[in-house]
C-alpha cells in the first residue's frame, strides 16, 4: 500500500465521520475525495475480497438485500453498500470504512449494487467474482441515453472482468445479449412458461427488435414488460433455458409468494417474504448469485423466507391505524408491476402518489404516461382516497385525470409534514409510491414520526 | 363528429410517453362527445393515409431508427408526402419530427436520407440539448404559450419553405442557436416537445383539433372544457423554466 492510498483512506475516513457529525449521511462524498488523491483505491482495496455486483435497471437494491440475508444467515463476514451509494465514489467509501488505515479490509465478502451507468469505471476495480445484471429496463431517458446504451456501459465494464461468473436473466433480450459476445461463464435465471401469467405479445415493450437482427421478435410467453420467452424468427437469437429456473407460481400474496425453483434440475419448493411478480425474479437472481459465489442455493433460499427489504421497497411503517407500505417506483415497467400489485389487494385503501424530477429520479417525468395508470380506474372501487405530492404533483394530477378518475377525488398534496399528518389519521391501510428522491424526503417525515432507522444506518 | 387519428410507427417511435398525446387528443374529443378512433400503423404495414383525419408520429430509439428507415423507403415516404401536400394534419414530435425533413446528418458526417416533405434538415451534435423548455407558439399556430421537456442532440434548421412553430423563451428548441422551435407547413406541426406535450398545453392540443375538425366539417366551434388540473400543471412549470 502505498503513501498515496493511506492519505485518501484517512481522508475518507475523516469525511465521513465529519459528515456524520453533522447529521449528513456522507456515503459518495469522501470517497469522491479520497479518489482524487488516489485513482486505483477501490482496485488496492478489493483486490482480496469477494465480492458479488449486482447492476440492472429494476431490483438492484432488493437483490442485494436477498443476497446479503443469506451472507448473513450463513454468518461470513461481508460488507455493502446499503444505502444505495452506488457509484464508484459511495462504493470506495464503503470499503474504506471497512479498511484498516494500511488498507486490509477485514471483510471476507462484499455485496456490491452498481448504477449501471457506472459498470463501465466501477467493475475493472471492483473485480467481482460474479456479477448479477437484473434486467434492463427503459429508465431515466436523460441520465442515460437510450436503453442500448446503458447496456454498453454494462458490456464494457464486464470487458474488464472476463474471469467473472455472470448470472444473467434468460427472460430479458437486452440484457441476455451480453452472453453474446463476452467470455464470461454464464449462469442463467428466469421463470419458466408454466409459471408465466400471459400469452402473445408485450403491451409495453422496450425491446420490440432483435438486437442482432432487427427482425421482431416473437414471444411462447410474457412475464412482465419485454421480459418472457423470446424467439427472433431470422437469427435464432432466443431466450437461453435457465439453471435456476421458477416452474411454478403457487401462491401470489399481498405478504409474498410461494413458487416452485428448478436449481440445476432440482426442484424446490421456495417462500419469499416479498410480494409481487417483479420480487420473484428478485429471489430467483439472488439464489443464482449465493449459490455461484459459493454459499449454496440452500442459504438463499432460507434467507428468501424471512427477509426483510426496507428502504422504501414494500416497505412497511407503522403509520395510519391499518399501517402503510412503500413502494418504490421508478420507470414503466417497475410502476406497471405496483399497479399490478396492487389490483389484488381486496380491503379499500388510501394511495399516495408522488413523483419528483430531480436527477436521481430523471428530470424527465414523460415515463409516467407509459405506466399504466389507467389500472387504477379498474380498482376504483376500493380507493378511498387518492393524494398526490411531490415536485410534480401537479403533473401527476393531470396523468391521473387523463388515466379516468375524476379531477375532484384527486386531493393534492405538497407538504410532507402535513400529508403524514393526515395520512396517521387514516383508518384504511395506506400505499405509497414515490420516486428515489421523493421516497428520501417522504421517508424520513415518517421515520422521524413513527420511529425507523434513517437511510445510510439501513 | 368523428376523427380518425392514425397512430404512425407506435411499435419504434415511443420513447417519450407518446401515449399520453393521443390519450390527450382522444380524451378531449370524448369530453366533448365527439368520437375518435386511433389506427396503429407498425412497421411493416401500410395503409391509405387518405383515409385519415390526424397522423401522430413520435420519438424514438437511434438503434430502430434504422428499421424505420429501411420501411420508410418501402413506400410510405411517398404516401407521407402527398398526405401533407393534400393537407392531412401531422402532429410529428422529435425523431417523427426530424423525419419529415430532407435529411439527417451525424456529427460524423454520415448522411440519413428523410422524406424531404418540410424544408428543414438535422445535423448531429456531440452535445446533448436536454431539459424543460417553452416557446410561444406563432399566431398561425394558436399562439399559445408551450411548456415541455427537450432530449435531442440533432440540431435542426429550417429552410424558407417552413416556418417555426415558435419562438423559445427557455431552452434550446431547433438548435439552441436561431431562437426558433419547431416547424409548420401546411396543416403539419413538427416539435422537439416530448413530456408529452399535449396534456400540459390544453390551448395546443385544441388548436390541432380545431385544424383536424375544420379541414373534415368545416367551422367547428370547440365545447370549453374545465381544463384547472391541466393549466395547474402548464403554469407551475412555465413558471419554474425561466
Ligand atoms: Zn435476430
Amino acid at each position: 500500500m502505498n503513501l498515496r492510498a493511506v492519505l485518501a483512506i484517512i481522508l475518507c475516513k475523516l469525511l465521513r465521520r465529519i459528515s456524520r457529525l453533522l447529521h449528513r449521511g456522507g456515503t459518495a462524498m469522501p470517497g469522491r475525495f479520497a479518489l482524487k488523491l488516489c485513482p486505483n483505491l477501490l482496485e488496492l482495496l478489493a483486490r482480496d475480497v469477494k465480492t458479488v455486483a449486482i447492476t440492472g435497471t429494476n431490483g438492484k437494491t432488493t437483490s442485494a438485500r436477498m443476497i446479503e440475508e443469506a451472507f448473513a444467515r450463513e454468518g461470513k463476514s461481508y460488507l455493502t453498500n446499503r444505502s444505495g451509494a452506488n457509484l464508484l465514489s459511495g462504493i470506495t467509501t464503503e470499503f474504506v470504512m471497512n479498511s484498516t488505515l494500511f488498507g486490509k479490509v477485514d471483510k471476507e465478502y462484499a455485496v456490491i449494487e452498481c448504477d449501471e451507468a457506472a459498470a463501465r469505471t466501477v467493475f475493472g476495480q471492483l473485480r467481482p467474482r460474479v456479477v448479477v445484471v437484473t434486467n434492463l429496463f427503459r429508465d431515466q431517458l436523460d441520465r442515460y441515453g437510450e436503453v442500448t446504451h446503458t447496456l454498453e456501459n454494462i458490456r464494457e465494464g464486464l470487458k474488464r472482468i472476463p474471469e467473472a461468473r455472470l448470472c444473467l436473466n434468460a427472460d430479458c433480450s437486452l440484457s441476455s445479449s451480453l452472453a453474446l459476445d463476452l467470455p464470461n461463464p454464464v449462469a442463467w435465471f428466469g421463470i419458466d412458461a408454466g409459471a408465466a401469467a400471459s400469452r402473445g405479445k408485450p403491451s409495453l415493450s422496450d425491446a420490440t427488435h432483435c438486437i442482432r437482427c432487427k427482425t421482431e421478435y416473437e414471444y411462447d410467453y410474457i412475464t412482465y414488460g419485454h421480459l418472457g420467452g423470446f424467439r427472433c424468427p431470422r437469427c435464432g437469437y432466443s431466450r437461453h433455458a435457465a439453471d435456476y429456473a421458477v416452474t411454478d407460481v403457487l401462491e401470489l400474496r399481498g405478504s409474498g409468494s410461494r413458487v416452485v425453483m428448478s436449481i440445476h434440475g432440482e426442484k424446490q419448493l421456495v417462500n419469499v417474504n416479498l410480494p409481487a411478480m417483479y420480487n420473484i425474479y428478485n429471489a430467483v437472481g439472488a439464489v443464482a448469485a449465493v449459490s455461484e459465489i459459493g454459499l449454496g442455493a440452500q442459504a438463499a433460499v432460507e434467507a428468501l423466507a424471512s427477509f426483510h427489504c426496507g428502504f422504501g421497497r414494500m416497505e412497511q411503517f407503522e403509520l395510519g391505524k391499518s399501517g402503510t407500505r412503500m413502494m418504490l417506483v421508478k420507470n414503466p415497467a417497475g410502476c406497471n408491476q405496483v399497479i399490478e400489485f396492487l389490483q389484488d389487494i381486496t380491503d379499500r385503501f388510501v394511495l399516495v402518489i408522488c413523483l419528483n424530477d430531480r436527477g436521481a429520479d430523471g428530470t424527465d417525468i414523460s415515463w409516467i404516461w407509459d405506466a399504466d395508470f389507467e389500472g387504477l380506474t379498474r380498482m376504483a372501487g376500493r380507493i378511498e382516497q387518492i393524494v398526490v405530492s411531490g415536485d410534480r404533483a401537479g403533473d401527476m394530477r393531470v396523468r391521473i385525470k387523463y388515466a379516468g378518475i375524476a379531477d375532484e377525488h384527486i386531493r393534492v398534496e405538497r407538504d410532507y409534514e402535513k400529508l403524514v399528518d393526515w395520512l396517521a389519521g387514516q383508518e384504511k391501510p395506506i400505499y405509497i409510491m414515490p420516486t428515489y428522491t421523493a421516497m428520501l424526503d417522504l421517508r424520513q417525515t415518517i421515520v422521524h414520526r413513527c420511529g425507523g432507522t434513517d437511510f445510510w444506518e439501513g | 363528429m368523428e376523427l380518425k387519428i392514425c397512430h404512425m410507427y407506435p411499435d419504434v417511435l415511443n420513447l417519450y410517453g407518446d401515449g399520453g398525446n393521443i390519450r390527450c387528443l382522444t380524451q378531449r374529443l370524448a369530453w366533448r362527445g365527439i368520437e375518435s378512433s386511433v389506427t396503429r400503423l407498425p412497421i411493416g404495414e401500410m395503409a391509405l393515409l387518405a383515409g385519415f383525419d390526424l397522423v401522430f408520429i413520435g420519438g424514438g430509439q437511434d438503434f430502430e431508427q434504422q428499421v424505420l428507415l429501411e420501411d420508410l423507403h418501402r413506400g410510405k415516404d411517398k404516401e407521407i408526402r402527398a398526405a401533407v401536400e393534400d393537407g392531412l394534419p401531422f402532429l410529428t414530435i422529435c425523431g417523427g419530427y426530424q423525419m419529415l425533413g430532407a435529411y439527417y446528418e451525424t456529427h460524423d458526417g454520415q448522411r440519413c436520407d428523410f422524406i424531404g416533405v418540410l424544408d428543414l434538415y438535422t445535423v448531429g451534435s456531440p452535445t446533448r440539448m436536454i431539459g424543460n423548455y417553452k416557446f410561444q407558439c406563432g399566431p398561425e399556430s394558436g399562439g399559445s404559450l408551450v411548456v415541455g421537456f427537450e432530449n435531442h442532440s440533432g440540431k435542426t434548421w429550417l429552410g424558407s419553405g417552413v416556418q417555426p412553430l415558435g419562438r423559445v423563451l427557455a431552452g434550446f428548441g431547433n438548435n439552441g442557436e436561431d431562437g426558433t422551435e419547431g416547424a409548420r407547413y401546411k396543416n403539419v406541426f413538427g416539435t422537439y416537445s416530448h413530456g408529452p406535450l399535449l396534456p400540459k398545453n390544453p390551448a395546443l392540443c385544441d388548436y390541432i383539433l380545431s385544424t383536424a375538425l375544420r379541414r373534415k366539417y368545416g367551422a367547428v366551434e370547440l365545447t370549453p372544457l374545465d381544463d384547472a388540473a391541466e393549466l395547474a400543471a402548464h403554469d407551475e412549470m412555465c413558471e419554474r423554466v425561466q
